[in-house]
């Protein structure tokens, strides 16, 4: 595994470095390890930072008259702010209501044109959009996934008055119900496609000049990939595009070392925590994604797999309120600069000091000797911030920093555990990130999981997915019914027509792939209820009643599932229908890692630790590459590698499987 | 049987900053899970739209311990007088059990907030905690398909059956006695019931989780954290207060004139006394009239906790509003006040956000007169049309009966000292915490058709900070005809704002017809729309704090450019000249506001 850090004024700079630092190691040229390569999945986070930085193009917004203020109202909600703090200011919409416009025309929820388009009017709006400079327009009218016809219009006299200006359509983009998530979504979408055709086109001329002479591929959302040139179409594919893929890894490595069908898998790194759900082998999706804060950031209202991430991470500051009660976070010492113990100028305790203060870190082996770390500068900023105003001693300062933040991962977990139905018990916990294993056994302790699972790429987990992701798009349509009153004719013909989708892309983008597939699934509610689950179909047609009498089962057994009840006796309302299509780009999942040359001089050793309830301890050090398959060890023990360090607790039990991963009994 | 909950003194666990912190977190986490069962499980708009509804846990001796993210206006007091009244009206409590409450005269809030209390019992018999979780409902079972009686005079003619802490399930198994009433008198029945089910869920898992924390603990660990936190709690409020200075002020705010008010509506006056020193705080709210025969009449819990709101909107944030820091608060009621103790059979139909507002507002008022830098103007009054209850048959399917209250909001956030109001508050109790209806959504639920929703230009009240700039809704049936059941305040009497921050706009509502001519109609009101009417609510603008020519030009270029404001308003009420490109010219801006100073 190489790496290799950001280089934000010119992200392809990154990418060639990384490849670089393999191609060094490795001892051959990069033209040739490029040449050598067929595919190359690019995950890029440029999205989402485009976005939180406020650097996308200049985006107009046309939607139906009356209904100028949809990005502006939003939702409404507060959810999660502190309750009484008025001086957190109201959020900008993602579009300036400057540049919002109001088109007249009205589509009524069953289809009916209730007014027609006013074409004159949108020719107008254009011209004024065109005098603004604007460099990208989205479009979303009230309806316009039951009855595209205005916004297919608008397009058209996009492309006429408006020649090469970006534009994206809701329902093309997005058809699902709910105005503000399906603008959104458009308005993101469409802000990101300059930016995002720029980049992929400088990173293809750049790998081309390399030698690279293969299949560039972006990963989405979706936990899929897509190639390259149909993420700039439609960028909004490309958000969350590194976290999307933890899931698809940790499913796997899950797979491979435990029996459980339910995994939970986390990705620690230096200011967040990632975690994410296998719910019976599938990763569970969600539509309430959010840029940023939530009610203060901007949902993107996309399909995406559910990844919740918290301020929660090694760069975590710690600190102690005026009542005298302690907190881990949410400020982040990030990397500059950085934790005490790093003497790049921090002065406050991070989760990394407390690790220091513990002796859970080597200060000589810190990156593999890359870094020294001041210890002391580490200790006194843990007894002046922590310690002293908690009047404990240094070591029970740093215990309670790790318990604390223990506590809040806990909590993200639950959210997305509990809360759905399901018991952490009986799920294998995946960790992965650089900061996976300095307190993964607590969590799972916390949690009552008996089975811990840390893959041999832990610190690239999102990597290790993109390596094991397929080909994957998704389709859906709007059609109300209801299991008493199923139009069967009408389902059949929408789900044709998805299928017919489907095959289009298998033809396309997924010709050569090794194998293909389509999942159908619907969205639906009880009669009453507005938030849908989704339900999978068992095939994509209904020729009988017992096809519709097989969906219903399904349904109340999937409610049961993440709610914990079913209601036989209700009706069922059906909203939205979807279709997965994946194709299978290897032959073969992913091998395992190679053993890297490095070691530090280092197999074994000892050191003196601090466990909580324990006291200082000697412990055992341990040298990742050193053990043997199969070999167990029992904490206290550390075990390290270049990319990470593990804490093993008293009484928790570390072995070495013949894939050469870590699985832990906490 | 009652064990000593106070264990010998040697005994006491010690609880340090490290374990109130996390035991913190866990009861928080608890009150989550609680109220993520009811949003996503719940069958009525008003719920799984509109998020009304609000969950909490309260100790054995029925003290507010954890809020959550939950509406201030519903629990923050309350949930500790419905737990007492729990425990004197059922001695006996016994595992299993759960009691349903509505009853404004023993700690609910007003009788649409149906609430589920489970007492949470130790394996010892020890009842150690309450679980409540509370959900306005989409009906009750009132004299007209509302939950806001406007009308009524009294609780006979308000119509909903009350329930005062009454046993619902015994043994985790329903009294079917009791389910049977519901559905026999509550509207929609199969949507009450599966309502009913969601707040009983949410209940129960509180009680599951907190049992498994007491056996992971054990209680006395739990016991020993209740009094750290409160103490802690109580600590944070003393440091809070201590930043303002002492002070005594009154303040009065007007709600309109309903039928069964005096002519001129029901003046709220109140007196706030700051001891900065002691770290104290009292609101008195005694000296006001008698219960009045309208809806409006606050209940207890409604009076005690709006003007905490108040107190807590004034302040520096973070104070955890739980029984520890309420000590350091006192308000004045008194029996049979409209802002006070309402004795049966006063009806309290109304109770958690016509008047209750009017209080909040001002306290908040109050504080800030006398403190400069804390406190808030007032926040736009609540709820225009955009918020009714609607009824009728939709012939869409079958002419099925539905009944719900619309949340397509009202802004009506105030202005604070430190920033414009918050655009989507809904209401000074719900704190913002109430979602808004998707348009597309309601017209899914409803035969209804939303023809605008969006912001008014040049509503915003004035100041240094803005108080939010009011909404414009219009709705209207869709091939049948609509019940619409409303109760709007703030028409006559507007937002006022603070140390020379300006009124928010006041209140409008009208009909339109066919023709496309609008009639303002009254404030409140029970109609019946044809498929050719249609319905507007224009909400209050929350009102200003500061002098609007010290606000920031730049902010005021903003709000022109953004078309809040207009470029004639920025130069008259914020004495900012614009140039032609929209640019504040700051010479020519400082010149204005030097000649004006002193003429207002």
């Amino acid at each position: 595994m190489y790496k290799a850090s950001t280089t934000p004024e010119n992200p392809v700079r990154g990418v060639r470095a990384a490849i670089d630092a393999a191609s060094a190691d490795l001892e051959i040229e990069t033209r040739t390890l490029l040449g050598r390569a067929d595919l190359l999945v690019h995950g890029t986070t440029i999205a989402t930072n485009a976005i939180l930085t406020r650097n996308t193009a200049r985006t107009a917004f046309l939607t139906t008259r009356g209904h100028r203020d949809i990005l502006v109202i939003r939702e409404g909600g507060r959810i999660g702010l502190s309750t009484f703090d008025y001086a957190i200011p109201y959020p900008e919409p993602y579009v300036p209501r400057a540049l919002t416009f109001e088109v007249p025309e009205r589509i009524g929820m069953d289809g009916t044109v209730v007014a027609p388009l006013d074409e004159d009017a949108v020719i107008e709006s254009l011209l004024e959009i065109e005098r603004h400079s604007v460099e990208a327009v989205g479009v979303c009218l009230l309806w316009s996934i039951v009855n595209p016809v205005h916004e297919k219009r608008i397009g058209e006299l996009l492309e006429t008055h408006l020649p090469g200006v970006p534009y994206s359509l809701s329902h093309e983009i997005n058809p699902s119900l709910r105005e503000y998530r399906r603008a959104s979504s458009t308005c993101i979408d469409v802000s990101l496609k300059p930016l995002l055709s720029r980049y992929l086109n400088d990173l293809r001329d750049e790998l081309r000049e390399s030698g690279f002479r293969g299949r560039l591929l972006v990963i989405t959302s979706q936990s899929g990939v897509l190639d390259a040139s149909d993420v700039a179409q439609a960028p909004i594919h490309s958000i969350k595009s590194g976290p999307a893929m933890a899931p698809v890894a940790g499913r796997h490595y899950a797979s491979v070392e435990s029996r459980s069908q339910t995994a939970i898998v986390a990705d620690a790194g230096g200011t967040t925590y990632d975690v994410s759900l296998i719910r019976k082998g599938q990763i569970p999706w969600t539509r309430e994604t959010w840029i940023g804060r939530p009610y203060l950031g901007h949902m993107t209202g996309f399909p995406s797999v559910d990844v919740t991430s918290v301020g929660a991470g090694g760069g975590s500051i710690a600190w102690v309120d005026t009542g005298g009660l302690l907190h881990v976070g949410p400020d982040s010492a990030g990397s500059v600069p950085g934790p005490a113990c790093y003497g790049r100028g921090g002065t406050r305790p991070t989760v990394t000091d407390a690790a220091v203060t513990l002796g859970y870190i080597d200060p000589a082996r810190f990156l593999n000797g890359t870094m020294d770390l001041d210890v002391a500068g580490a200790r006194s900023a843990m007894g002046e911030h922590v310690g002293g105003p908690l009047a404990i001693g240094l070591d029970q300062a740093a215990v309670a920093v790790i318990d604390l933040l223990t506590e809040n991962m806990v909590t993200a977990i639950e959210e997305i555990t509990i809360h759905q139905g399901i018991d952490p018990r009986y799920a294998v916990l995946v960790g992965g990130g650089g900061a996976a294993g300095l307190n993964i056994i607590a969590t799972a302790r916390r949690l009552g999981c008996k089975e811990i699972v840390i893959p041999d790429v832990a610190a690239g987990l999102s990597a290790a997915g993109a390596l094991i992701s397929d080909l994957t798009s998704e389709y859906a349509e709007l059609l109300f019914t209801t299991t008493t009153g199923f139009d069967r004719d009408r389902a059949n013909r929408t789900l044709g027509n998805l299928e017919r989708r489907c095959q289009c892309f298998i033809d396309g983008p997924g010709a050569r792939s090794f194998d293909q597939s389509i999942e159908f699934f619907v969205e639906g509610r009880y009669l009453h209820q507005i938030w849908e689950i989704d339900v999978p179909l068992r095939q994509g047609r209904f020729d009988s009643q017992q096809d519709v009498d097989a969906l219903t089962e399904d349904f109340h057994r999937v409610h049961e599932q993440i709610f914990a009840f079913s209601d036989p006796d209700s009706e069922i309302e059906l909203v939205s229908w979807h279709a997965r299509v994946r194709c299978q780009l290897r032959e073969s999942a992913v091998g395992s890692m190679e053993r890297t040359r490095h070691n530090a001089g280092f197999d074994h050793g000892t050191r003196e630790c601090h466990f909580g309830g324990f006291g200082m301890l000697e412990t055992d050090i341990v040298w990742f590459e050193a053990m043997q398959p199969d070999e167990a060890v029992t904490g206290p023990a550390i075990v390290e590698s270049p990319f990470t360090t593990v804490v093993v607790d008293p009484g928790a039990e570390i072995r070495r499987t013949l894939q050469g991963n870590l699985v832990i009994i906490p | 049987m009652v064990s000593t909950l106070e264990p010998d003194a040697a005994d006491v666990p010690v609880i340090d900053g490290v374990l109130l912190a996390v035991l913190s977190k866990r009861l928080e986490g608890i009150v989550r899970k609680m109220h993520n069962t009811l949003l996503r499980t719940a069958r009525s708009g008003v719920i799984n739209n509109g998020r009304d509804f609000s969950c909490c846990i309260v100790t054995g001796d029925a003290e507010l311990l954890t809020l959550g993210e939950s509406l201030p206006i519903h629990l923050m007091v309350g949930s500790d007088m419905m737990a007492q009244s729990m425990k004197d009206l059922h001695p006996q409590l016994r595992r299993g059990d759960a009691f349903i409450h509505n009853s404004p005269y023993h700690g609910c809030s007003h009788a649409a907030d149906q609430s589920i209390l489970v007492p949470v019992i130790d394996d010892q018999g020890v009842h150690r905690f309450t679980a409540i979780a509370k959900a306005h409902q989409a009906d009750i079972g009132n004299a007209m398909p509302t939950t806001y009686m406007f009308s009524a005079k009294d609780v006979y003619e308000e119509g909903a059956l009350i329930f005062p802490s009454v046993k619902v399930q015994e043994d985790y198994q329903d009294i079917e006695d009791i389910i049977r009433m519901c559905m026999l008198r509550i509207r929609v029945p199969d949507q009450w019931r599966g309502d009913y089910l969601a707040a009983l869920g949410a209940a129960r898992i509180a009680e599951r989780e907190l049992l498994a924390l007491g056996d992971e603990l054990g209680w006395e660990v739990l016991h020993a954290y209740q009094r750290e936190w409160f103490n802690y709690s109580e600590q944070r409020m003393v440091g809070a207060l201590r930043k303002l200075p002492s002070g005594r002020t009154r303040a009065c705010s007007t709600h309109d004139p309903f039928p069964g008010t005096p002519p001129d509506g029901i003046p709220v006056t109140l007196a706030v006394e700051m001891d900065a020193e002691a770290g104290s705080i009292e609101v008195d709210l005694r000296d006001n009239m008698d219960c009045l025969p309208s809806g409006l009449n606050l209940s207890e819990a409604c009076a005690r906790t709006a003007a905490m709101i108040g107190i807590f909107n004034s302040i520096e944030p973070g104070v955890p509003p739980n029984a520890g820091s309420f000590r350091r608060i006192c308000v004045h009621l008194r029996e049979n006040c409209v802002v006070g103790i309402p004795r049966h059979p006063a009806s309290c139909s109304i109770a958690t956000t016509n008047v209750a507002d009017r209080v909040t507002n001002a306290v908040q008022r109050a504080i800030a007169e006398f403190a400069e830098g804390y406190g808030m103007a007032e926040t736009g009054a609540v709820q225009s049309p955009a918020g009714a209850v609607i009824s009728g048959f939709d012939p869409r399917n079958d002419n099925r009966a539905f009944v719900n209250q619309l949340q397509l909001g009202d802004t009506l956030g105030a202005a604070g000292p430190s920033e414009d109001g918050w655009l989507t508050l809904f209401g000074a109790g719900s704190a913002g915490q109430c979602l808004w209806d998707s348009v597309e959504v309601d017209e899914t639920l409803y035969p209804i058709r939303v023809t605008e929703r969006r912001i008014v230009t040049d509503s915003e009240g004035a100041g240094k900070y803005c108080g939010a700039p009011s909404s414009f809704v219009e709705f209207s049936p869709v091939a049948c005809s609509l019940r619409v059941i409303y109760v709007t305040d703030g028409t006559i009497n507007a937002p006022l704002g603070t140390r020379g921050g300006l009124t928010g706009t006041s209140a409008r509502t009208l009909m339109r017809k066919a023709s496309g001519k609008d009639t303002p109609i009254p404030p409140y009101g029970d109609l019946t729309l044809t498929a050719e009417e249609s319905i507007i609510g224009i909400s209050c603008g929350g009102a200003g704090y500061g002098d609007p020519r010290t606000r920031d030009p730049v902010r005021v270029q903003r709000d022109v450019a953004e078309g809040y404001v207009t470029a004639e308003r920025a130069r008259e009420t914020y004495c900012v000249v614009l140039d032609k490109t929209g640019t504040v010219d700051h010479k020519k801006t400082q010149q204005l506001r030097a000649q004006t100073v002193g003429r207002r």
